[in-house]
């Protein structure tokens, strides 16, 4: 096999140092797991190798010194930090191989597990691998919340529905403890990656068009809130976040200093990661290609693809390289970059009509169905997010279109006042998402967007970690809106993907 | 005959312009029909037949579109251009409102219509990172009004957001001392296509606190007054497109000093 070009693999020294590849069961030094309190230094560029390539995090201005930083020391009773659910190997989320490597290497003593939220209820026996499957075979922490909803945005909210337990598989939704009788409701969700900050909190517009206001304002600066964080938008700012993390996940019974919230939110606007190299076809900075974390450090957040760099045409270059560069790479590299351009092309420009998706069929005015791409709601430049707060009901965690599953609980939702929009008076859910923060009916089943980027080193994907890998995603949009794509564009969009 | 007479009544208060206009005006509730044209993103097109006269129309310039599964209320007037894009004539302005009465879903081929492709409508808003210009003065008592689909209080999509953006870049410029957000409901009911349809008197109060609590989010500071009326009577407002029923369903932003 031919080797890239040689500036494909020119990486910071920091990185280098750093840079260890795959394998990673033990034996690694440094260890690709980071354990809360170590005391590592994190380098100002750190490459981790997954399956498909090397993803790249930067850290602008590091090397950072983590020792008594609050995102890496254990700041709560269970001796877990920030980091132990946001990796930088994973792109700062965490993977399902993570976790079960983890527990297999600690025999499940790691604090990832902790009862509260690393389990599938804390009523189960801790020491036992089935009291943690949903963290271990999909990657899933418990998320706590408050029922009935009191309050969105500062206004006093009354929920225009009222929620049953239909089913109970893991004990957290009924009991004397738990479930909406005890004033709770749990749900399962993956984390999500916190890096490329600045893009999910860029506010492109003065409107949020889903819910037909202009967007709220943040508590603390009174500047509009971008709307998307969190997969039910519960925080609507990284402080609000951070304190939400630190009572439930840290389990800290100390509020956050201001001092930590300073360190911590300073440390998540400075974090970037992306894939910098993939297997298949080397640097992804390299042969006119523009993508890769650098750039995404360096560029502005926030813009519609649609009326400016339109989204991941990064790999254009890709498309048609020039002879001589294309002269160095074997059949098969040429081959793959090819893929990825196209891939991002049938992202832009293969329509498929969009369904009975709350957030785009209804209420903003599109018209169900709507004629659209991948793009119409992953948006914004270089990210894939959406530009407007992207609270959006695709059907993954809501029946009929989400897959049948037999270890979520399942929730029968009753609209008290207008029938939802697409599911009519009762709904069941696995998670009604942003319905449990508005406490609208027609909320229920809405997801947040997530960004695009690093998704190769943190499967499975969506909020309940419906699709195992990238196929797993592009094959759940082909059941739920009948794409009819091509082996080659199916291909080419997991190409894609495994790039960004 | 009777829509005729009904339509004279309604724009009784309206300019020359838009009574000489009312003779072509169009209202009807019927169950839309998607075609699956293919022209590109948002290329679809949506027909409504009138039962009343048989015409089936071309709705798809609605700034709020359809939803296959319920009934729309159909307001419009035919296009000047007599281009068929949709295999039908259009209805251009023209507004459907979805009703609460469910239909069957249908959906048709594009049979070799080519449906239009996207254009940004002209009711278009800059992102936040483009300056608006500063609205010439001068600065007096300003009223700028806000229209909803038939019955709802939901804040249209490249309509609405436009019309506020404008009032907003005036507003600030302009620093009244408070506004007073009206909400309308055209609350007397008629029959359309035998259906009897009037809005909910609540939702001229759920329209004033919709554009009010959007002006606080817009305008932080400023002092907004909420007030509703029903009954609400046609304007001649050119943001209306000249349709009398959409001028009905409003919430005006008055800028007071
Ligand atoms: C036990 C695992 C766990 C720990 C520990 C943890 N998180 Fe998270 N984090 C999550 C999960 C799960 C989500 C997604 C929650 C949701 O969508 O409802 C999340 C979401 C986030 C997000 C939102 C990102 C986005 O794009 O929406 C931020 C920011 C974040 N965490 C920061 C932190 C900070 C700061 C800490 C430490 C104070 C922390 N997390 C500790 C699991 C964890
Ligand atoms: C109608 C809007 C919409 C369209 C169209 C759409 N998506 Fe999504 N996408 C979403 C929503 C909402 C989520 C979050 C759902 C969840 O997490 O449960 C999401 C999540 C994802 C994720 C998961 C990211 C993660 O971190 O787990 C990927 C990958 C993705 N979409 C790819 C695609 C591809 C590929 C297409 C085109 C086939 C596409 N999307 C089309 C709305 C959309």
């Amino acid at each position: 096999m031919h080797l890239l070009p040689q500036k494909s693999f020119v990486v910071p020294l920091a990185a280098l140092i750093l840079a260890v590849s795959g394998g990673a069961r033990g034996g690694e030094t440094p260890d690709r797991w980071w354990a809360p309190g170590e005391g590592r230094v994190l380098p100002a560029a750190l490459d981790y190798a997954n399956e498909n390539g090397t993803l790249r995090t930067l850290t602008v201005g590091g090397p950072l010194d983590t020792a008594g930083h609050p995102f890496f020391e254990p700041l709560g009773k269970d001796g877990r930090a920030c980091v132990t659910c946001h990796q930088p190997a994973d792109a700062m989320s965490l993977s399902a191989a993570s976790a079960q490597r983890q527990w297999d290497r600690t025999d499940g003593k790691d604090p990832l597990f902790a009862a509260y939220d690393g389990s599938n209820c804390p009523t189960l026996p801790q020491d036992k691998r089935e009291s943690h499957s949903l963290l271990l075979d999909r990657g899933l922490i418990r998320i706590e919340r408050p029922w009935p909803t009191k309050s969105f945005n500062g206004k006093p909210v009354k929920p225009d529905f009222t929620i049953e337990v239909v089913r109970d598989p893991n004990g957290c939704n009924s009991g004397p403890q738990y479930g909406p009788q005890a004033g709770k409701i749990s749900v399962y969700r993956r984390p999500r990656p916190v890096a490329n900050m600045k893009y999910l909190l860029a506010v492109g517009f003065p409107f949020d068009p889903k819910q037909g206001y202009a967007l709220p304002l943040d508590p603390d600066d009174g500047k509009p809130q971008s709307g998307n964080l969190m997969a039910d938008n519960r925080a609507g700012n990284l402080r609000i976040q951070m304190e939400d993390a630190a009572n439930t996940h840290l389990q800290m019974l100390k509020a956050l200093t201001a001092a930590q919230r300073q360190q911590l939110q300073d440390f998540e606007l400075r974090v970037f990661t992306a894939m910098q190299v993939t297997n298949g076809g080397g640097a992804v900075d390299s042969g006119g290609a523009k993508a890769g974390p650098a750039r995404l450090r360096d560029s502005e957040p926030g813009a519609l693809g649609s009326i400016g760099e339109p989204v991941w045409s990064e790999f254009k270059g890709w498309e048609k390289m020039p002879a001589d560069e294309a002269a160095m790479l074997t059949p098969e590299q040429l081959a793959f970059r090819q893929s990825v351009a196209r891939g991002a092309r049938v992202f832009r420009e293969k329509m498929f009509l969009i369904t009975d998706t709350a957030g785009i069929n209804s209420r903003i005015g599109f018209g169900n169905p709507v004629r659209n791409s991948c793009v119409f709601c992953h948006n914004m430049s270089q990210m894939g997010n959406d530009v407007a707060p992207g609270q959006v009901d695709l059907g993954t965690t809501t029946l009929p279109f989400a897959d049948p599953w037999q270890d979520l609980p399942l929730f029968r939702v009753t609209c008290t006042g207008r029938p939802h929009p697409h599911y009519g008076k009762v709904i069941y859910t696995y998670d009604p998402g942003f319905g449990l923060t508005s406490g609208k009916c027609a909320d229920v089943g809405k997801i947040t967007l997530q960004s695009m980027r690093g998704l190769s080193a943190r499967a499975p994907y969506f909020s309940n970690g419906l699709a195992k890998d990238l196929r797993g995603v592009v094959d759940y949009y082909e059941r739920r809106y009948s794409i009819g794509y091509s082996e080659q564009e199916k291909q080419d969009l997991v190409n894609l993907m495994s790039a960004l | 005959m009777k829509r005729l007479a009904l339509l004279g009544a309604l724009c009784a208060a309206t300019t020359a312009q838009a009574a000489q206009d009312t003779g072509a005006l169009v209202r009807f509730v019927t169950c839309p029909v998607y075609r699956d044209t293919d022209a590109g993103r948002k290329s679809g097109c949506w027909l409504a037949d009138d039962r009343d006269t048989g015409q089936r129309w071309d709705v798809t310039e609605s700034p709020y579109k359809p939803d296959w599964n319920f009934a729309v209320l159909v307001e419009g007037r035919p296009s000047a251009n007599a281009a068929q894009p949709c295999g039908s004539p259009a209805l251009d302005p023209v507004r459907t409102s979805r009703l609460d009465i469910p239909c069957t879903r249908h959906m048709i081929p594009a049979e070799g219509f080519p449906g239009r492709r996207y254009t940004l409508p002209r009711r278009n808003i800059g992102p936040l990172s483009v300056a608006r210009p500063v609205p010439p003065g001068p600065y007096v008592a300003r009223t700028f009004p806000v229209y909803f689909e038939f019955d709802k209080d939901f804040l249209v999509y490249q309509y609405d957001d436009w019309l506020i953006d404008n009032a907003v870049t005036w507003i600030r410029a302009a620093r009244p001392k408070k506004l007073v957000v009206t909400g309308y409901a055209a609350t007397a009911p008629e029959t359309v296509s035998g259906v009897k349809l009037a809005e909910r008197p609540e939702v001229a109060k759920e329209r004033a606190e919709t554009i009010a609590e959007t002006m606080r989010r817009l305008v932080p500071g400023l002092a907004v007054e909420t007030k509703w009326k029903t009954a609400a009577k046609p304007t001649d407002d050119p943001e209306a497109d000249g349709l009398p029923w959409q001028s009905q369903r409003r919430a005006e932003i008055r800028a007071v000093f």
